[in-house]
């Protein structure tokens, strides 16, 4: 089996792209890799000369900006109503549209690959997932919701089969999310994942429902298409009704 | 409030509010709740929606099945009739420790009450979480995780031997 896999470093990331189609090649692969780093030079507030940069220093107008740029901050508009704020690319008055862009660039290796006609592949980007279809008899993709303490473990398993799983967590980085109606620390959830048929989606959905704190389980539940696994402090799963039919019923309580 | 509770039990009356078994430290007896807290104390919120009217008690609140504190083993708790239909959930203690509650019954044979229970019933599932050592292909979580902040936890979990 022609099946190709690379794991590199991009946006200051761990990117895996992995296609099990028979006539996967590895050029497809680099072009996926070219379109990453094409993002990373645009949207990277790390780099100076990106248009991010550009637009935190006021250099540039975001109406003057590219046209990637201006599709991603339409859709950064369009998710902060979603969200009702709780999930926005302006922190603190400064321009930050990683939250969404990494989904997003994603998305777009993603449809690189349906470009090529390849059906059985999964995108990884610091651990955030796009699956499409496992190969043959093989069975759904097993993907592991990682333990936020023993971090080589996972909590649970998704059996996922053309669908986007993105976790955003506190304990990455201390608890530095916050509310950004109050200002508040999150201290509510340590890592809190989104299943749904959209990266995009299910990355901004973790993120902010992971910001609102204990109702945020509602809100996805709210939504059609998506399942919520979280995990709070004293390491306790709370979980949307969808989510059960989603995972590894061999482990865990099943429902 | 950092303690997991050791043990639980729960009756479920009226609106399926409940319990939130989380972190509150209730005692070993169960809570018959005939008006529902519109939160529960402490925990988790795990709200529905708006409750149509305060008149659901049923006539007889039959006691739930006391729990003691440790005690492993599984617990049913009483099947409470509401207009909607009937609510029973089963929990399972092991080490001392909820590990898991499952609602047996939510009423489902009405719009109403389907409405009802496919969005209060997720709300009464929540369980401590296991560490597995699962095949996967690929793993969904935050990078880079803190080892300081997961020492302090498990530090903090031996200490409450509960880790």
């Amino acid at each position: 089996m022609a099946a190709v896999r690379s794991v590199r470093d991009v946006m200051g990331m761990p990117i895996t792209v992995d296609v099990r189609d028979k006539d996967a090649e590895e050029r497809v692969l680099e072009e996926v890799f070219a379109d990453l780093m094409l993002v990373d030079q645009i949207f990277s507030p790390f780099i100076p000369a990106s248009e991010t940069s550009r637009i935190d220093r006021g250099e540039l107008q975001p109406d003057d900006a590219g046209p990637l740029m201006q599709q991603v901050l339409k859709l950064c508009r369009l998710y902060e109503i979603a969200t009702d704020g709780y999930f926005s690319a302006w922190i603190a008055g400064r321009l930050d549209p990683s939250g969404l862009v990494k989904g997003w660039a994603i998305e777009r290796a993603s449809s690189i690959l349906d470009g090529y006609g390849y059906r059985h592949y999964f995108v990884e980007a610091a651990g955030d997932i796009r699956t499409r279809h496992p190969v043959g008899t093989g069975g759904p993709w097993r993907i592991g919701i990682r333990h936020p303490v023993e971090r080589n473990k996972v909590a649970r398993v998704v059996l996922a089969n053309d669908l986007a799983v993105a976790t955003s967590g506190t304990y990455e980085k201390g608890a530095h999310v916050r509310d950004p109606h109050t200002g508040r620390q999150v201290r509510e959830w340590l890592s809190f994942t989104v299943i749904g048929s959209e990266i995009v989606k299910a990355d901004v959905y973790a993120t902010a429902a992971l910001a609102m704190g204990q109702r945020g389980v509602e809100f996805i539940e709210a939504l059609p298409c998506f399942e919520a696994y979280a995990i709070d402090p004293q390491l306790r799963a709370t979980w949307t009704s969808g989510f059960s039919a989603l995972s590894d019923s061999g482990e865990g309580a099943s429902g | 409030m950092k303690r997991a509770v050791t043990a639980f039990v729960a009756t479920v009356v009226g609106l399926f509010w409940v319990l939130t078994f989380k972190v509150t430290p209730h005692q070993a007896a169960g809570v018959a709740a005939a008006s529902p807290p519109p939160s529960a104390s402490g925990g988790q919120p795990v709200s529905a929606s708006p409750t149509p009217t305060s008149s659901t008690a049923p006539a007889s609140t039959p006691s739930p099945t006391p729990v003691k504190k440790g005690a492993d083993g599984t617990f049913t708790g009483t099947d409470v009739p509401t207009i909607y239909g009937d609510v029973q959930v089963r929990i399972v203690v092991s080490g001392g420790r909820l590990s898991d509650v499952k609602a047996l019954q939510l009423p489902s044979d009405r719009a109403r009450s389907a409405e009802i229970s496919q969005y209060a019933g997720p709300a009464l599932r929540s369980e401590a979480i296991q560490a597995q050592s699962a095949n996967v292909d690929i793993v969904s979580g935050a990078t880079y995780t803190s080892e300081a902040y997961a020492e302090s936890l498990n530090g903090a979990l031996q200490q409450a031997h509960l880790g």
